[in-house]
């Protein structure tokens, strides 16, 4: 493996798949990626590149700790982690917004600490501190919608995509938080010693993105 | 081997900042709780290790040293001091004790004092022998730029804090959302996505900031660039994503970077807004280097634990046992006496301790 060789943590799954494909678009396609049998890894050593997969919580942990160069991270994971890594592009990949849910009969009482059930407990607690509102938060790890259903909390803090599952569920959207989009992250020191590849990769992944826009 | 690879970056250390006249300053382990309780955000971590003394006083294990420099400042003068210490700092795993060295200007510090520091910071990655860059900024004059763009203080805070993103695209869209003027939102983009030579910095600052901050401050800072470009053409380079806490630096930022080591290695700037907290009249600049982090730097990888293994059996006197196992030292090697061969050990060649000398057997 090149000194120089690039290599990046790509998330799991559907948005890792469109993620890789950007790549590919871009000029660093890599064959044995394709084809992954048992392997972990995959090289292509004629563009430089390094590929593996990783779950998307963890890709600014491999990025921050510099075991990968660069990587792919929603924004929900950079605003919960906070990790210390730059953030070089929106690849415009996997749009949603972080927002507060809540039964469509829900009135705030204010007498009462809120009970918050989220998969994001710092950035609920951040948004609440903001706003100067006491809550409780209930850290769970997934099927949020179910928490306000049973009675387990007052509201969400999770990510909304097209509103399906909520309504389904008879929850409404009560307040957006941010937007989320999956980011091209860079670790801060790999950065300064691979700054003209890790820029071209960001160049070409940007024209990708604009040819999509288009 | 490793210990002496960085006790040898060490002393390398000590030296350069001597040469340069600096005096070393030890400090106590202890300082009382009130000197970090009231300066919290200036340090990593807000969790401080405490215990209160025999006359209950309630005292700290120092998470820093440059707090307890700028307190014991006189006020006259000037004092160029370095440390080489450890501190006690919050970890993913609890509280770990860290090495560190750094050093510390304060006082009537010029011009001239920044230059020399800045220069010391790049010499004290040039020492470890590896590919490295220091990255330099100027933290008044992003905030000059972004007060001047009609922007509130908690904005500000925020915008510097995508600046230590590199991410410019967020800046541009958050700049637009706050109502920052549009030139000054301008050349607020362009300046995160400066990241240039020491030397080819004045002519891009001139461009992109002429006329939206003080001429006086951006002409010193040029002029340091300059002195940098000349003196460290591959190590130092301009780079506005190298931010601090507003609160505590008001001038020059920088961090040091070594190839093989994923964090900043080095940190520093002026933080006369801490001096003027601790009500010191005074300007303080100094940098740290994070030594524990360039530890396995100095870490070799070795094939065999020793050399050598001696084996022995008990009919053996002690005597005899120490002769074999002197007579393989005195060739050089270094030699593990054991009854048994130990597990999960490896070793070059494998003795057995004979009357009249070792055998080799492996």
């Amino acid at each position: 493996m090149s000194d120089k060789t690039v290599n990046v943590a790509l998330p799991k799954g559907r948005l890792g798949d469109k993620v890789y494909e950007m790549f590919k678009a871009a000029g660093y396609p890599c064959e044995a990626l394709e084809n992954p049998g048992r392997k972990l890894t995959f090289e292509n050593p004629d563009v430089g590149i390094k590929y593996f997969w990783v779950k998307p919580s963890d890709v600014a942990i491999y990025v921050e700790k510099g075991a990968a160069d660069i990587g792919v991270a929603g924004k929900d994971i950079l605003k919960e982690y906070s990790p210390d890594v730059y953030e070089l592009l929106d690849v415009g990949l996997g749009k949603c917004r972080m927002c507060v849910a809540a039964p469509s009969d829900f009135r705030d009482d204010y007498r009462k600490t809120l009970r918050v059930a989220t998969k994001f407990p710092h950035v609920a607690k951040e948004h609440y501190s903001r706003i100067g509102r006491d809550i409780e938060i209930i850290k769970l790890n997934g099927s949020i919608e179910l928490a306000p259903i049973l009675g387990l909390s007052d509201v969400i803090v999770d990510i909304v995509e097209t509103g399906a599952t909520l309504r389904q569920n008879g929850l409404i959207v009560f307040d957006a938080l941010f937007d989320i989009s999956a980011r091209l992250i860079a670790n801060k020191s790999g950065y300064r010693f691979k700054s003209r590849r890790i820029d071209m990769i960001k160049e070409n992944l940007q024209k990708v993105k604009e040819n999509c826009d288009d | 081997m490793e210990l002496n690879a960085a006790g040898g970056y060490n002393q390398r250390l000590r030296s350069l900042f001597e040469r340069c006249g600096y005096r070393r300053y030890k400090m106590s382990k202890f300082e009382e709780y009130d000197l970090y309780a009231s300066n919290r955000s200036f340090l990593p971590s807000t969790k401080v290790l405490t215990f209160t003394d025999t006359d209950g006083k309630l005292l700290a294990l120092k998470p820093d040293v440059t707090l307890s420099i700028i307190r014991s400042f006189r006020g006259d003068g000037l004092e160029k001091l370095y440390y080489h210490e450890n501190v006690y700092r919050e970890s993913e795993v609890g509280f770990r004790e860290i090495e560190q060295a750094g050093l510390e200007c304060i006082g009537a510090v010029d011009e001239y004092c920044v230059c020399e520091v800045l220069s010391l910071a790049a010499k004290s990655l040039g020492e470890l022998n590896r590919p490295a860059e220091l990255d330099v900024s100027h933290l008044g004059i992003l905030r000059e730029l972004l007060k001047n763009s009609g922007i509130d203080e908690p904005s500000i805070k925020t915008a510097v804090l995508l600046f230590g993103e590199k991410n410019s695209d967020g800046l541009q869209e958050f700049l637009k959302r706050s109502g920052a003027s549009e030139d000054c939102a301008e050349a607020a983009v362009k300046l995160s996505k400066l990241d240039c030579t020491a030397s080819d910095a004045p002519k891009a600052l001139g461009e992109i900031l002429s006329g939206l901050v003080s001429w006086e401050r951006l002409q010193l800072f040029c002029d340091t660039c300059e002195f940098l470009g000349r003196e460290f053409p591959n190590t130092v380079r301009v780079d506005f994503s190298t931010v601090g806490d507003l609160d505590y630096y008001s001038g020059i930022i920088f961090r040091g970077y070594v190839e093989g080591v994923p964090q900043s290695v080095l940190s520093g700037g002026q933080y006369d807004e801490l001096a003027a907290r601790l009500r010191k009249n005074a300007r303080a600049i100094g940098f740290a280097v994070y030594l524990d982090l360039l530890k396995p730097l100095f870490i070799e990888a070795q094939e065999y634990d020793s050399d050598a293994l001696l084996i022995y059996s008990d009919d053996l006197d002690p005597d005899e046992i120490h002769r074999c196992a002197e007579e393989l030292r005195s060739s050089g090697k270094s030699v593990l006496v054991m009854k048994n061969e130990p597990e999960n050990l490896k070793f070059k060649e494998v003795y057995l301790a004979k009357k009249g000398g070792a055998k080799r057997v492996g």
